[in-house]
């Protein structure tokens, strides 16, 4: 279409028809003043400032809303149109309350800003300040509705970005004001605080719950959230070397846009806790025999280390030695101690707690793609065409991964949920298929996606050329499948057929993008549901498309750049495989030194050695493997019976407690490096803030200690280290060079050949029997990350209450007496049991989940719930922790 | 209770699944059952494809819509210019304590709901209060009185 010309302040200029005339004149350098519109939510015209006064008609009008037209003669300034806006500020002021000299938006207010622009001092109004609410018990939202000029703004972040509705304007004229379903506490409402209101909130009316600072930080500045793998950009707001404030940075083309989650936006108070480790610790052992960790300087520290670990591998030899890296430490940081493992202590055994946090998937999904499409942006899956998301945690585990879903449900992409449990997803509209009727707990994914297929081949709705072109059934899979009456497999799976045979009604034809959750292959069957997940995406051509395929949401803020960095027993830098002779030589002649012929140990076969007493010692960055590991009490069975244990962390843990030496780390906002998110996205940053006490940098640290142990390299600034791995890692040759970078993925097509895998019948794993008879899950709530060693130091985290009830089915709570009564004297309390271990902890019955499956949520406690969990799901292939079968008994 | 879940069911019937239909959904629950429970939001806003606080806007926004359920009876009192001038607001504050609840409110024996409104459009009348249908002119205590006992008596 013919842009339309049109002239502002005399200025001719042109834009595309629809464009409104702020936009119009915003990009020609004409900047309007503006309260309620934003470029992320749908224009509004709630605040009347933006007017402009058309010169040929006379009217004045609203020009976030207004469309520029042909010949159209606009004056932004006229004494006309300020005088206008002068008299709307004057009327937004006069009822404003006098705390606005106190106000905690101080001087980034917007409306201060406008009417200092305007030159709006007094208003020489009668003053009628709007007394509204004013709510602060959640640890998180100050809500002073007083200040609130009804812009509109939070509802409208809060539908159209989050998507979550916890709230609209109520009433009308004077009284309205945005407020939650029958004007409930916050916390009371569907709000998963996730603060993307409060930063949009051009007025103090909404702001961030501060106990140890008020008023405007003295900077502020972008790092990249160190939780979940979506990787948010975030503004620190910094006072006195402290972070004060966090919002989304501005900055364009970021993962999360003008959103965060509550982890992001309010648990990076953890930083300032104040058990962070300050100074390097050592165990010193008194007259009576009693060890203590007491404080030394980083010299004394990592000469000890060195000097410990080289006198253990003499003495024990390489394999003696085990190194857990983190998905939580840089790029850099995880590539420099992958490469201390293997070139100076001369072993691969280099690892992570990834195994129970997510880093399966990614490695499974690359396999299979061959690296192709291991990773996909979240822009292509909020314009994806159709949606199915399978046993979905991306709400809890990576929510602006989950608000990028719901965002392209609301622009009209079909979404399929696949889940017994009613997940906000299940109900967010599209179809659900759950088991209404029985069915296999363990097997019902499958079970699902079976009939799922074979209504899809049924109806003719499989991409044949796509398939012909690249699927290799060696198996005889389509065969197989096809004979399926997709009815009876519906009612195997425990789902009204006619349900299935909506979804599928609606998936057909369409390339679709698919969500399994981020610890698919930590439950129960997970490998199986992920290959009947490849099937489907294969025969319906998802592979191929931008906005199809497989999305894997990351748990973990470096999940995947760790992976790349090589922190893996069978792989080097760059996902090459040790096994594989001459891709392993490629990386020793850019070393210049030997790598370890044998795959190093992963964290299973580390435990294991420990307890046969072949391990003597471990090096643990930045992981607390007795938090975050399955049946904690092994674990730290197995770590009494090392010799020797180095702990680099910024926080004092259980795992720092059995430490020979304690190192102090430095936490992301704290640092230089990269981290790359879910998408494969290179976000590198600078230190916004500098470590507490004596605290320094991992990739410092490791520096210091390479030279300790006679490395010849010095790796004195971060540079070093990317010019490196720029060297030795293809897919990161543009690390650095950029705030923002991709990661290459190889090749842009996908492989000729894809198997497609045998159609599976799952077996019954842990399927509940007589002595256990419910089946768990052990999975994430928004307000944990993982183990949540990190968000349970969060004062407000933790002031929130939540106490991570386990969640139990109605009827199930009918049957063993267990009501939610909270009148009664608060929750009942219950044991659970498994056959590995026991927990109590408050029950809640949760309507969402289907008789005989438990919910037990994540990270409170201490984590606990990892002592119900079995230790040796862990061992590859990996028979699914999160899922353990248990029984209830009332305390 | 029960019965609301009767209609309710038959308005889900009457209207396809689409945001537009969220008015007519409410009018009707509250035609048949005088006011619009929380279950009975939560039930249509789903079908509507809505969030539950759009419902809760919109019933809050027309003075129409109720959310509690409302006395046999309704007492509105007119606090328009001049009724107000009149005493509508002393009339008001009468049944107040009378009744003993607040303006918008319905007495725990669910007989009476106290209302007030802007302007009846019967100016010439005040201080103007309606009974049911009953208009009430130049409405004192004693003329509320009466009609509230004839009210409760049918
Ligand atoms: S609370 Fe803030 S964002 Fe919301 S309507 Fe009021 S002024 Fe606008
Ligand atoms: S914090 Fe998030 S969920 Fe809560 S009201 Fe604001 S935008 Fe909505
Ligand atoms: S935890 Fe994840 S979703 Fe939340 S702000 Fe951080 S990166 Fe974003
Ligand atoms: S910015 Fe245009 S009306 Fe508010
Ligand atoms: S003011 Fe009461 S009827 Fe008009």
């Amino acid at each position: 279409m013919k842009n339309i010309v049109l002239t502002i302040n005399g200025k001719k200029v042109s834009a595309p028809p629809g464009t409104s005339i702020l936009t119009a004149a915003e990009k020609n350098g004409i900047a309007i003043p503006t309260l309620c519109s934003h470029e992320e939510l749908a224009p509004y015209g709630a605040c009347r400032i933006c007017l402009v006064e058309e010169e040929n008609s006379g009217r004045l009008m609203a020009s976030c809303v207004t469309p520029v037209a042909p010949e159209m003669t606009i004056h932004t300034d006229s004494p006309r149109v300020k005088d206008h806006r002068k008299n709307i500020v004057r009327l937004m002021i006069a009822e404003h309350p006098e705390s606005c000299i106190v106000c905690n938006k101080g001087n980034r207010c917007e409306l201060r800003r406008v009417a200092a622009e305007l030159g709006v001092a007094e208003t020489r109004l009668y003053p009628m300040p709007n007394h509204k609410p004013f709510e602060t018990h959640n640890p998180f939202i100050v809500r002073d509705l007083a200040k609130c000029i009804l812009c509109g703004k939070c509802i409208r972040a809060d539908h159209e970005r989050v998507a979550v509705g916890a709230i609209d304007y109520s009433d009308r004229g004077f009284s309205s004001r945005p407020v939650t379903l029958h004007e409930m506490p916050l916390e009371k409402s569907r709000c998963t605080f996730c603060g993307t209101c409060v930063s949009m909130c051009p007025t103090g009316a909404l702001s961030t719950h501060n106990t140890f600072f008020t008023g405007t930080p003295e900077t502020e500045e972008t790092t990249i959230c160190g939780f979940c793998g979506a990787g948010c950009s975030l503004s620190l707001g910094v006072s006195d070397n402290r972070v004060v404030e966090v919002n989304p940075s501005p900055d364009r083309d970021t993962v999360n846009g003008a959103t965060l989650c509550v982890r992001g936006h309010f648990a990076h108070d953890f930083l300032l806790s104040p058990e962070r480790l300050l100074h390097p610790l050592v165990r010193e052992t008194d007259e009576e025999g009693n060890t203590r960790l007491a404080p030394t300087g980083f010299d004394a520290a990592l000469s000890t280390v060195a000097g410990r670990l080289a006198d253990i591998k003499r003495r024990n030899g390489e394999e003696s030695i085990g190194f857990i890296g983190s998905a939580k430490c840089t790029n850099e940081e995880n590539y420099l101690f992958q490469k201390i493992a293997r070139v100076i202590f001369g072993t691969n055994n280099i690892t992570s707690t990834g195994a129970a946090g997510g880093h399966a998937l990614i490695r499974e999904v690359a396999e299979k793609t061959k690296g192709t499409c291991r990773v996909r942006r979240l822009s292509s899956l909020e314009n994806a065409d159709a949606i199915v998301a399978v046993l979905s945690d991306t709400d809890h585990a990576v929510p602006v991964a989950g608000y990028h879903i719901k965002r392209a449900v609301k622009k009209g992409a079909p979404l399929v949920v696949i889940d017994p449990y009613r997940s906000d997803l299940a109900a967010f509209g599209g179809v659900w298929l759950h088991p209404e009727k029985g069915g296999k707990s363990g097997a019902f994914g499958i079970d699902a996606i079976n009939a799922l297929t074979a209504r899809l081949i049924a109806e003719g709705g499989v991409d044949r050329a796509f398939m012909d072109r690249y699927a290799n059934d060696e198996h005889g899979w389509l065969p197989a499948i096809s004979a399926k009456d997709p009815d009876a497999l519906a009612k195997q799976a425990g789902i009204a057929p006619e349900r299935v045979k909506q979804a599928a009604s609606m998936l057909k034809n369409r390339k679709i993008a698919f969500v399994p959750p981020c610890d698919l292959l930590e439950r129960q069957n997970g490998k199986a549901l992920l290959d009947a997940l490849f099937n489907l995406a294969l025969i319906t051509g998802a592979l191929g498309d931008k906005n199809a395929g497989i999305f894997i949401p990351a748990l973990e803020n470096n999940a995947v750049g760790a992976l790349d960095m090589g922190c893996a027993p069978d792989m080097l830098p760059g996902w090459r495989k040790i096994s594989d002779a001459s891709e392993k030589e490629s990386v020793a002649a850019m070393w210049e030194a030997a790598i370890p012929e044998k795959e190093g140990k992963d964290i299973h076969a580390m435990i294991e050695a420990a307890e046969a007493g072949t391990l003597k010692a471990l090096y643990i960055m930045g992981e607390n493997p007795l938090r975050s590991l399955p049946d904690p009490e092994r674990v730290r069975g197995a770590l009494k019976k090392l010799d020797f244990i180095v702990v680099q962390d910024i926080l004092q843990n259980r795992t720092t407690e059995l430490a020979h030496v304690v190192l102090p780390g430095a936490a992301f906002a704290e640092k230089q490096g990269s981290f790359t998110n879910m998408e494969g996205r290179i976000q590198s940053f600078i230190p916004v803030v500098s470590p507490p006490g004596d605290a320094l940098p991992d990739w410092a640290i490791l520096a210091m200690l390479a030279r300790k142990a006679g490395y010849p390299e010095h790796y004195t600034a971060i540079e070093k280290i990317r010019q490196e791995i720029r060297r030795v890692v293809p897919s990161y040759t543009a690390l650095g060079s950029h705030r923002q970078e991709w990661v290459k993925q190889n090749g842009s097509e996908i492989p000729d050949s894809f198997p497609l895998a045998p159609l599976h019948t799952p077996g019954t794993g842990s399927e509940p029997d007589e002595k256990f008879p419910f089946i768990a899950y052990i999975g994430s709530r928004r307000w944990h990350l993982g183990a949540g060693t990190r968000t349970a130091r969060s004062a407000r985290i933790t002031a929130s209450g939540r106490t991570g009830e386990i969640e139990i089915a109605p009827a199930d709570a009918m049957d063993l007496g267990i009501a939610n009564d909270s009148e009664n004297g608060g929750k009942p309390i219950i044991r659970l049991l498994s056959p590995f271990g026991a927990i109590e902890r408050a029950a809640a019955v949760n309507q969402g989940l289907p008789k005989g499956h438990i919910f037990v949520p994540q990270g409170f406690y201490g984590n606990d719930a990892m002592q119900i969990a079995d230790f040796n799901a862990l061992k590859p292939p990996g028979s699914g922790w999160r899922n353990v079968r248990v029984r209830i008994e009332k305390m | 209770m029960l019965q609301q879940a009767e209609i309710l069911e038959s308005v889900l019937e009457r209207y396809p699944s689409k945001p537009e239909y969220l008015i007519f959904m409410l009018q009707d629950i509250q035609a048949d059952c005088g006011y619009i429970a929380p279950e009975s939001m939560e039930i249509i806003c789903e079908h509507a494809n809505v969030p539950i606080t759009q419902g809760y806007s919109v019933a809050t926004f027309y003075q129409s819509f109720r959310l509690e359920p409302q006395g046999e009876h309704e007492i509105k009192v007119c606090l328009g210019t001049a009724c107000h001038l009149k005493g509508g607001e002393r009339l008001v504050e009468n049944l107040e304590r009378k009744l003993d609840i607040h303006r918008g409110e319905t007495t725990e024996d669910m007989m009476f709901t106290l209302n007030t409104v802007n302007c009846l459009g019967a100016c010439a009348m005040a201080p103007v209060a309606v009974v049911d249908d009953e208009y009430i002119s130049s409405t004192t205590p004693a003329k509320l009185d009466k009609s509230l006992k004839a009210a409760q008596q049918q």
